[in-house]
């Protein structure tokens, strides 16, 4: 630890330190552009000028170390001189337009001119033209007269994520920032650079001449899209969301986004979105069809008791409301019969759940069916973060398709498609093959060898997993047999073996808390007794059970024999036709509420405009109805879902995982095999500012396969049969994806159709022209 | 005049050649180091000559050699023959001219410093420069002086020739080897210093190409030859190029210490008849004007910063009577606003506006309070850039605002250049 | 791409095997040949190399050697470099200008000549300096412009 003078206060802060982050700690601030601490020092504007003792000219702040008994002015006659010099330089080539700058009143430029002048201008010669409102992309504009040349945004997606779309052109004074003849960046992370710009130059396309600082509000939020729940802040204007901006938590998060949820805010302004309550098709007012559906749970619960009820909770509804629904169905209704809805089936016990902080001082990285990039992306960019600072961090991919990719090179271990817990088992049984948990695992395997996965490796990735000192798992949940797996290798391991659970939806967890039943067998069970007669009513409340669910036609099935089919949402479930009634749900960014997120972390969204139309608070719903069930719920004390002792993770529960032994996966024949994956372009609610960067092709095939189905080298659309169903999916090529395997990402309309065993694929007949 | 230690092309026809090289007493340094010295000890030879980097910043080389961290890792040598410095062309002639020389310093340096792997980094615009290296760096490999087991010695060095592209700020030492290692010019953060971490993230020397030259007649004749020359801490030779309003304008390899007014008069010749010197840039356009009453100035680190400028690397630049300093002025300012790299604030903005200013002065269109603006825009520049490129933008100018403000003040005045806005003098050709 | 690139390529990546240290040598040697390097030749170069095309133009873009517009067969640069200015190098860029009727920058309209600024290059002995195609012809005096033009210089 060093020890040092900051304008007359004393500090200590660890070697190595920058002075800059040291006056931070002092709450010294100091100006800066170029500077960011995720990206280290760059030196480059000049702006941080300090004063050092015994230093002979005026320091960097940003670049210059801590050293023993360093004494520091950021004030004074110097300091202030040299840095109205250089912001006087930053000013000559700007084109001063702040007036039309969506930057305006959030502008780093604005703010130190304010503190440190110059109050007027002596340049008058002509300025450097350059390029105004060129796009980098859908959602993103370079003003590149604006630009001072802080590099941030070139530096991020360089070096930071891997992914150098953005690029200094040119030298000297005639330096831009651009992309290569226009080529739209592609990268899933091209907004954060809007946020990193600390003047106007790189905007946010939708955002563009929308707003003023001062006819605006931002509110701390949460992004809904997946369960990273990345802290952002929502921006709103006239009771409209209009943008959304990462929120940093210092020494936790940076405040990245990733596209999906920086640009997809709109989803409240969907033209489907669900402004009035429809009762069997037709519209109505939403007393009467909040009645209606009052006097059917009266009437079920009257004839055919409470647990005749089954209650599914989706969608982005809050842990609060979760909670409520809980009350109600076992308060009001008397049913126990409560279940989240889900695509995945697999579960993490509590006790087993990591943490971001856990990913920071990893060595090896296990991808169990989860590619980051694609599924959670911004658990992508902490890992390639840590990768930076770690350069030895071993990364292993596990499933059906490789999962570590140019940004997060690694060994892939490709097993075939529902055979990864199995690969798993093995592993550890050459490293411990006494293990009685082990021994349960693997006794039914026999003389089992997964297809394509030599002995050799299954040695050495079972040594890996046991030897590693700071290991951390990341699951997709798509393998339920493999929460087994990971619960027998966290027993086995003698350090901690932190796994993040990367499947959805987003606040499972949060629903969970609020007292609904995360395990995907009670949604089952849920449908099944519907489907059987037992269950009479079903409440479903924020989702589209026969999209999500992976097997269609048991949802198909429960929805026939149901009396009524109540769905509450944003939007209408894609195939309505079964819903009884409809109700307008308030979403993400209306109501106030809590998100739990895959490290069980518990963050607040605060509500930043109304509800539309008819919509409204899952409340109001339950207010009702309990009155006419004669119930009527006290909501008097408040309910808060946080924790006194575990602070804003959720407490540690001991776990209980029954460990069986595992079945010999089905041999598959030849033919292709459907692997669903996840993407998140393809999940959470639609939105219209993404649409152009939804892929048109969102499935996957190795090239080769590709070759012989007569696609040649380019996207297009293919046909999948199995038995009697059809589907045509957008494929690209993708040579991750070994050949054999057709991978097509959850979320793509009627996927679920297609159940497990193998699949036909064919040219779709009518190529779409486009 | 003195014989030529460094510059043996300008007596030996074909010096370019390895056999006439060799005929001459080439290579015969580098046999006697393998021969009769230690690594150590050739690094201890060389801080004893107190022989200071002919780069410019006249760091001295010995101490350089021996910031180089034991640590086991491989070593590289990274020889700078960039040479763009605005009236500098030492380094082009000693290339061009003499390569077997560089490179028998460089196979020298090599093995005093441990370096298994050396590079030449050739300015851009060196054509044949870069031609006349690869030829002689072949023929040196042909000769078994470069290679695996040089002369069974068990020492081994590669030797490749890098070249350039255009861009001056690639003569700083860290933008250099950021420009090796195939990346765009800028200069990089220091710490850590390239002895520590350079190319490659190596360790890693860079010299100068007349510093590296230095080494064979420093084997030869031995460290006290070399400071029974020139003066106490500047001891032995250097070669200073002349320019500018000479008779003869060329590369001299004068002693340190050699007085100014003597490299003007008695090595180039001296100026036109009824001409007198108004100014001069001693040490590459980077540096402060020299007035006529330093003429007497000894040409050696320690005294011309007593005399206000700096050695630098040796181009001197000798401006006459007939020359306009606004004028001047304004080309060395335009210089390093084409050659800033742009990333940092005071160098990119700065020379940007300064040119403009003293461009408009030129041109008569220059208002009263424009050398006011020049001062503090040099004064909000020096000291606050990332590299050095922008503080040598301003030797000249903050020089010539002290000294030749009438010239500026006229120009504005009179809303012409009162010497009619050209450098180019026709009764001087 | 030329068929020959490839090998260049391998060729330049054997002698520099570290970092992006060929990416130059490369882009020398097939400019030289081609001239300029177009957009689609940094894409192959990009390849080639094993690089993104951004990482490649913006490397490119630093250098004042590399050509991004296509230029004329003879490349003429005059050091306009303060010793090459005293001695006449604006004026000899004049009627360069003029003989050529083009401004500093340009190529003519038949693609013989394209006219550039050197900064000083380091040859202020033999002011004013120019070079064609890199090849070093001076001192050129103003009023020898037209002889320059038709300079006689190694391939
Ligand atoms: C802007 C700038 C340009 C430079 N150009 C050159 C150059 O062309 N040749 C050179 O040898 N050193 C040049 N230097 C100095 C080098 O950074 C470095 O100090 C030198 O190569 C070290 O060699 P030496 O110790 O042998 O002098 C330059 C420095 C700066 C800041
Ligand atoms: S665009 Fe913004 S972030 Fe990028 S370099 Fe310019 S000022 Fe910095
Ligand atoms: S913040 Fe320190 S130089 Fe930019």
């Amino acid at each position: 630890m060093i020890r040092l003078t900051i304008d007359g206060q004393e500090i200590t802060v660890p070697e190595g330190t920058m002075i800059v982050d040291a006056a931070a700690k002092l709450g010294v601030d100091v100006p800066i552009y170029c500077y960011h601490q995720a990206l280290g020092p760059l030196g480059a504007c000049r702006m941080c000028l300090v004063e050092v003792e015994k230093m002979p000219k005026l320091a960097t702040a940003c670049t210059t170390a801590v050293s023993e008994g360093m004494v520091v002015r950021s004030k004074g006659p110097a300091v202030d001189k040299g840095r109205r010099g250089v912001l006087e330089f930053l000013l000559i080539n700007h084109p001063l337009d702040c007036p039309v700058c969506d930057k305006g009143g959030e502008c780093y430029l604005q703010d130190y001119t304010f503190e440190y002048g110059p109050g007027g201008g002596r340049f008058q010669e002509p300025k450097i033209q350059k390029v105004k409102d060129g796009p980098i992309n859908e959602f993103v504009l370079v003003d590149q007269e604006r630009c001072v040349l802080c590099q941030r945004c070139v530096r991020f997606m360089g070096e930071y994520v891997g992914e150098g779309q953005l690029l200094l052109e040119g030298r000297g004074v005639e330096t831009v920032v651009t992309t290569v003849d226009q080529v739209p960046a592609t990268s899933q992370f091209t907004g954060n650079v809007i946020d990193l710009c600390p003047v106007g130059a790189l905007l946010s396309a939708p955002y563009h001449h929308k707003g003023r600082p001062w006819n605006i509000e931002r509110e701390e939020s949460v992004c809904p899209h997946c369960p990273v729940g990345c802290t952002s802040k929502v921006t709103a204007r006239e009771g409209h969301v209009i943008r959304m901006e990462g929120r940093p938590i210092p020494d936790r998060e940076w405040g990245w986004l990733c596209d999906r949820g920086r640009f997809g805010y709109d989803f409240g302004y969907h033209p489907e979105r669900l402004l009035a309550s429809r009762v069997q098709g037709n519209e109505t007012s939403a007393a009467l069809a909040t009645r209606q559906v009052g006097e059917w749970l009266k009437t079920t619960v009257e004839q055919h008791g409470g647990s005749s009820v089954g209650v599914i909770v989706g969608g982005m509804h809050t842990t609060e409301e979760a909670y409520q629904l809980k009350r109600f169905a076992t308060e009001v209704i008397g049913t126990e019969k409560l279940a989240i809805s889900r695509s995945e089936a697999g579960y993490l016990p509590r006790a087993l759940n990591g943490t971001f902080e856990d990913i920071k001082k990893a060595d090896t990285v296990l991808l169990l069916g989860t590619d980051p990039y694609d599924a959670v992306p911004v658990v992508h960019l902490k890992l390639r973060e840590r990768l930076l600072r770690y350069p030895a961090l071993k990364v292993i991919g596990i499933g059906p398709t490789a999962l570590t990719r140019d940004t997060l090179p690694g060994q892939d271990v490709i097993t075939a498609p529902e055979q990864s817990a199995v690969v798993m088992a093995l592993a550890m049984a050459t490293q411990r093959p006494d293990d009685a948990q082990v021994k349960t695992l693997i006794h039914d395997l026999g003389s089992f060898r997964p297809q394509g996965v030599l002995p050799e490796m299954l040695t050495q990735l079972g040594a890996q997993l046991l030897r590693a000192d700071h290991l951390v798992c990341l699951w997709d949940g798509l393998e339920p047999a493999m929460g087994m797996v990971l619960a027998v290798l966290a027993d086995l391991r003698e350090k901690p073996t932190p796994m993040l659970p990367t499947f959805g939806p987003g606040n499972w967890r949060g629903w969970e808390r609020g007292g609904f039943s995360a395990h995907f067998e009670d949604l089952t069970r849920i449908l099944e007794e519907a489907r059987d007669g037992v269950i009479k009513t079903l409440l479903v409340f924020g989702a589209d059970l026969l999209e999500e669910y992976p097997d269609r036609s048991l949802v198909q099935a429960a929805f026939e024999r149901l009396d009524h089919v109540v769905v509450e949402g944003l939007r209408p479930p894609v195939d309505s036709t079964q819903v009884d009634a409809l109700l307008p749900g308030a979403g993400w960014a209306e109501v106030y509420g809590t998100y739990i997120n895959m490290e069980a972390r518990l963050q607040v969204a605060m509500a930043s405009v109304q509800p539309p139309g008819q919509a409204r608070p899952v409340k109001t719903y339950l207010n009702t109805w309990a009155h006419i069930l004669g119930r009527p719920l006290n909501w008097e004390e408040d309910w808060d879902p946080f924790d006194d002792d575990s602070g804003d993770l959720l407490p540690i529960e001991t776990r209980h995982v029954e460990i069986e032994p595992l079945t010999t996966p089905p041999t598959t024949d030849a033919g292709m095999t459907l692997v669903i994956g996840s993407l998140i372009w393809e999940k959470g609610e639609p939105s219209e500012i993404l649409l152009p960067r939804v892929p048109e092709f969102p499935g996957r095939i190795n090239p080769q396969e590709a070759e012989e189905l007569g696609l040649g080298t380019e996207p297009g659309r293919i046909s999948v049969s199995q038995g009697d169903t059809h589907l045509v999916v957008g494929v690209s090529l993708d040579s991750r994806i070994p050949v054999g395997v057709l991978w097509i990402p959850q979320g793509v309309l009627g996927v679920n159709r297609l159940g497990k065993g193998p699949v036909q694929l064919s040219l779709a007949k009518e190529e779409v022209t486009a | 005049m003195t014989q030529h230690y460094l510059l043996r092309n300008l007596d030996v026809e074909g010096i370019d050649r390895i056999d006439v090289y060799e005929a001459n007493g080439g290579y015969a340094a580098m046999k006697e180091a393998f021969k009769t010295f230690k690594p150590e000890e050739l690094v201890a030879m060389v801080k004893k000559s107190g022989l200071r980097g002919r780069g410019g910043a006249g760091f001295p080389t010995g101490m350089k050699w021996g910031f180089l961290p034991n640590d086991g890792r491989s070593r590289y040598l990274v020889v700078n023959s960039d040479e763009a410095e605005p009236g500098t062309f030492k380094d082009r002639e000693l290339i061009e001219e003499n390569p077997h020389q560089l490179i028998e310093g460089i196979i020298i340096s090599s093995y005093a410093t441990q370096a298994s792997e050396a590079y030449i980094y050739c300015r851009g615009e060196f054509r044949r420069g870069a031609e006349q290296l690869k030829r002689a760096v072949q023929e040196a490999y042909d000769h078994g002086y470069l290679g695996a087991n040089i002369l069974g010695t068990g020492f081994s060095l590669e030797l490749k020739v890098y070249r350039g592209a255009g861009a001056y700020i690639c003569g700083e030492e860290s933008a250099l080897l950021e420009s090796l290692e195939g990346k765009r010019g800028n200069p990089r953060l220091k710490p850590p210093f390239p002895a520590v971490a350079g190319l490659y993230g190596g360790p890693t020397v860079v010299n100068n190409v007349e510093t590296i030259c230095n080494l064979p007649p420093l084997v030869t004749y031995g460290a006290d030859w070399y400071t029974s020359m020139g003066t106490e801490k500047s001891p032995g030779l250097k070669i200073m190029s002349v320019s500018g309003r000479v008779q003869r304008p060329g590369n001299y390899e004068i002693p340190l210490g050699t007085p100014l007014r003597s490299l003007i008069e008695d090595y180039a010749g001296g100026l036109l008849p009824g001409r007198t010197v108004k100014a001069v840039i001693p040490g590459g356009s980077s540096v402060p004007l020299l007035m006529p009453d330093q003429l007497d100035t000894p040409l050696d680190y320690e005294s011309i910063v007593k005399a206000g400028s700096m050695l630098g690397s040796g181009g001197c630049i000798v401006l006459d009577d007939q020359v306009c300093m606004v004028g001047a002025t304004a080309r060395l300012v335009k210089f390093y606003r084409e050659e800033s790299c742009g990333k940092c604030t005071p160098c990119r903005e700065g020379t940007y506006w300064m040119t403009d200013v003293l461009d408009r002065l030129e041109m008569g269109m220059g208002e009263a309070h424009d050398m006011e603006i020049l001062a503090d825009v040099a004064d909000n520049i020096a000291g606050k850039c990332f590299c050095p490129l922008g503080d040598a933008s301003l030797g000249v100018l903050v020089s010539a605002l002290k000294h030749f403000r009438h010239e500026f003040e006229a120009h504005v005045a009179e809303h012409t250049c009162p010497m009619g806005a050209r450098l180019y003098d026709t009764v001087n050709h | 791409m030329k068929p020959e690139w490839k090998e260049w390529a391998s060729q330049a990546k054997a002698e520099f095997p570290r970092a992006n240290s060929a990416l130059m040598p490369l882009m020398h040697r097939i400019q030289l040949v081609e001239g300029w390097l177009s957009d689609q030749t940094i894409q192959d170069i990009a390849d080639l190399m094993g690089l993104t095309v951004q990482y490649v133009e913006s490397v490119a873009s630093f250098y004042s050697l590399f050509h991004r517009e296509p230029v004329g067969k003879r490349v003429i640069h005059v050091c306009v470099g303060l010793s090459c200015a005293l001695a006449g190098s604006d004026e000899l860029m004049h009627n360069l200008e003029q003989r050529l009727n083009i401004k500093e920058g340009q190529t003519t309209a038949d693609g013989a000549y394209t006219l550039l600024e050197a900064e000083c290059l380091a040859a202020c002995d033999k002011a004013p300096m120019t070079q064609i195609d890199l090849h070093f012809v001076g001192p050129v005096r103003p009023e020898e412009a037209e002889t320059l033009l038709t300079k006689e210089v190694p391939s």
